[in-house]
């Protein structure tokens, strides 16, 4: 676990000199976060700004930026998953931010827990950021030990929880200042002055949220209560890792070890029988930042070649490494059996065929944009624009099925339909010419209506917009070019009575495709 | 996966429609007007039913100027292969060439129509390799002839007739024509046909009456719209 406090290199103030950040609480201006040369001349978290000025004229303080303080505890705790796949923000108090690695079993990957202490901190120093941190059998304690240890770097051997925190102040159990105050009065000033006392005793004494708090914390931090994190991203199934002693300094280098990560991953999804459904490649910045560049896959697939040119295709150039990065993850954010989908296929072309279809969809996709390829699935619906939805296209697409004695329909659809101007009109008949887009056109034969009713039972945004019946004529104009029309509206049947002084609502016609 | 092309008619008449399809065609509409038969035309040229869908690049205005795809109406036209349509917009011109290539040659596709394209002729070369490559059929289709050069073995030009008569009814039209002409071909003289869709089957023949007498469709100036 890592002690976080905010770093900010561009306005960073010059050393030594005291500087704050000016939030607001209430009506007043007080001081959310300082540097060492402010505390030591006296000024705490919480004062009111003009009480910190009176007292340190020369003090340099800054808005406070709360969002831009979670992006970036945020951003480090991406970059923090170098260490752990899953890994948690910590914001409870201010200016005690933080953050939770889960290393469950990894910590010998990196030498050892001191060992990966001391590089987690290097690091960290190295990208700006001063750090504190600990190791623990239980969140709590890891959080107590990295906050109030008497050095940076702490360690509570496993099972040695209760020893490593007796020492420590009660506000290590993650308290309410009423909670720690509130003990205070009763001498109990030290976690050990709690291990002694009976847990009812404890519960029962210190009534209300902060007597069940105390008794929580205690049990979490001592590990007989369990405790959930929410990590900031969900750790992935399938990753392969790289590190590297010198940084990678331009994408030429990433690009020259995806293939070596694609095989990785590939394998660990081989294993299980699983293909990725979207992919992340993670560049772990030396200034302690991560960046990413993910691709969705519309089917599983596990081929390296496939996954290494999905997300060349996406452009490796959008990884900004900065000043460098050390390590390159690639992961499966989520993976899907491969088995099942090859089983609802017949033979082994069908398989090659689907397989390519799904890789070529991925790399249109990659390429264009998500939505820039599309296929169409019918809807319920005989409105024509929407009887059918063109969806992200997908390998596992149904395909569109018409019946032999469909009325015919056009190519093309104009969506929305577009108005055409009607000469020589009659009542519910034909009109002998139109006007579409400012070209007039005889109308030669034609063959209707087709009568779609309305669907009635969609709300209207204005009652004078309501739809209405709809007859449709397929026409051709005297040079043989065929067009869908239709009349929306009949003739002083349909609508009800306009209100005072409103003309009544015409048919009005439309153009709402072309034939071939 | 490589498509097993139509038995070709006897040779040695040049007015024989060609039916069979060549890796790389250019359709193109006599007129704006006329581009709604110049996809049917294209459709029935990819009319394709090897259980691989059919790719349609386009730009996004496309749809805003064309109209949008209508997908009962393509399976109406294209069949089997129209009905599992992947629609790729694409925006600039490089981006929809490569998309068209990148499908044809994935063998994923049967066909693959590329929309408002004016490609370069190296540009159609790499489009008619990768048809070649995917064993699948490529149409370039255009708002309006262009004389630029092509690696397309057959350019067509078509234009809208008047539909055949109904057969029950004068004022409704029939069956629905189109004049295709074959303006430029690698593998034989030019020409020109009226074709009219099959009500059986749904696919454009030689209208009876005009088949093989070798007389040109009929050609009318048209105002453009």
């Amino acid at each position: 676990m890592t002690a976080f406090r905010r770093a900010e290199p561009a306005a960073a103030p010059p050393e030594g000199q005291p500087f704050a950040l000016i939030g607001r609480e209430g009506q007043r201006q007080v001081l959310t976060a300082l540097n060492p040369a402010a505390r030591a001349l006296g000024l705490r978290m919480g004062q009111a700004h003009a009480d910190a000025r009176a007292m340190v004229p020369d003090l340099i303080g800054l808005p406070a930026r709360p969002d831009q303080d979670r992006d970036a505890l945020r951003r480090l705790a991406l970059w923090a998953e170098r260490y752990a796949p899953t890994v948690a923000t910590c914001a409870l108090f201010p200016g005690q931010e933080g953050l939770f690695l889960d290393m469950t079993g990894g910590a010998h990957l990196f030498g050892g827990e001191a060992a990966l202490l001391a590089e987690m901190r290097a690091r960290l120093a190295a990208a700006g950021v001063p750090a504190r941190v600990a190791m623990a059998d239980t969140l709590g304690a890891a959080w107590a030990l990295a906050r109030f240890a008497p050095g940076p770097e702490a360690i509570a051997p496993p099972g040695a929880t209760r020893e490593a925190l007796a020492d420590l102040p009660v506000a290590a159990l993650r308290l309410q200042p009423a909670a720690v105050t509130l003990l205070g009065r009763f001498g109990l000033r030290r976690i050990g002055d709690l291990y002694a006392l009976p847990r009812a005793g404890l519960a029962r004494r210190f009534r209300g949220e902060a007597g069940l708090a105390v008794v929580e914390r205690l049990d979490q931090a001592l590990g007989a209560a369990g405790e959930a994190v929410d990590p900031v991203r969900p750790p992935p199934v399938y990753r392969a890792w790289m590190v590297f002693a010198e940084p990678l300094l331009d994408t030429a280098g990433v690009d020259h070890r995806l293939d070596d990560l694609a095989r990785e991953l590939a394998r660990q999804l081989d294993r299980d029988g699983q293909g990725a459904r979207r992919l992340t490649l993670t560049a772990f910045r030396v200034d302690g930042r991560a960046v990413g560049l993910s691709a969705g896959l519309s089917a599983p697939a596990a081929r390296p070649a496939h996954l290494t040119r999905l997300l060349r295709e996406k452009g490796l150039e959008h990884l900004d490494l900065g000043f460098g990065a050390d390590a390159l993850m690639l992961s499966a954010d989520r993976a899907e059996p491969l088995a099942a989908r090859q089983g609802e296929m017949t033979g082994e072309r069908a398989v090659v065929a689907a397989d390519a279809l799904a890789a070529l969809i991925d790399r249109l996709q990659a390429k264009l944009g998500e939505d820039a390829v599309r296929q169409p699935v019918l809807a319920e619906s005989w409105t024509p624009e929407r009887s059918e939805r063109w969806i992200r296209a997908s390998p596992e697409a149904a395909a569109v099925s018409v019946a032999d004695d469909d009325p015919a329909r056009p190519l093309m659809l104009f969506d929305p339909p577009e108005p055409v101007q009607t000469m020589a009109e009659l009542p519910d008949g034909l009109p002998a010419q139109f006007v579409w887009r400012r070209v007039a056109r005889k109308v030669a034969r034609a063959e209707g209506p087709e009568r779609l009713s309305a669907e009635w039972w969609r709300p209207a945004a204005r009652p004078e917009r309501a739809p209405r019946t709809r007859d449709y004529y397929r026409v051709e104009d005297q040079d043989g070019r065929r067009y869908w029309l239709f009349r929306e509206g009949l003739y002083g049947r349909e609508d009800a009575p306009p209100a005072e002084g409103e003309p009544p609502r015409e048919p009005t016609w439309w153009l709402h495709g072309v034939f071939a | 996966m490589t498509r097993t092309p139509p038995q070709p008619l006897p040779l040695g008449q040049a007015e024989i429609f060609p039916a069979d399809v060549c890796p790389l065609e250019e359709v193109a509409a006599a007129a704006p007007a006329d581009l709604a038969a110049a996809l049917g035309f294209a459709l029935d040229r990819l009319a394709v039913d090897d259980g691989r869908p059919l790719a349609f690049v386009a730009p996004a205005a496309w749809r805003r100027e064309r109209g949008r795809p209508f997908a009962r109406g393509l399976v109406q036209a294209g069949g089997a292969a129209a009905s599992r349509l992947i629609w790729i917009a694409a925006d600039k011109e490089a981006q929809a060439l490569w998309a068209l290539e990148e499908a044809l040659k994935s063998g994923a596709v049967a066909g693959a129509i590329g929309a408002a394209l004016a490609p370069s002729f190296v540009a159609t070369r790499r489009i008619d390799f990768a048809a070649r490559a995917g064993g699948a059929l490529a149409v370039l289709l255009r708002a309006q002839p262009g004389g630029d050069l092509s690696a397309a073995r057959r350019r067509w030009r078509i234009a809208s007739l008047p539909s055949a008569a109904h057969p029950f009814d004068p004022q409704a039209p029939g069956a629905p024509r189109l004049t295709a002409e074959l303006t430029r071909r690698r593998d034989g003289p030019p020409g020109a046909w009226t074709l009219e869709k099959d009500d059986e089957t749904g696919r454009f023949r030689v209208a009876a009456g005009l088949a093989g007498d070798g007389v040109p469709a009929r050609r009318t100036r048209r105002r453009a719209a």
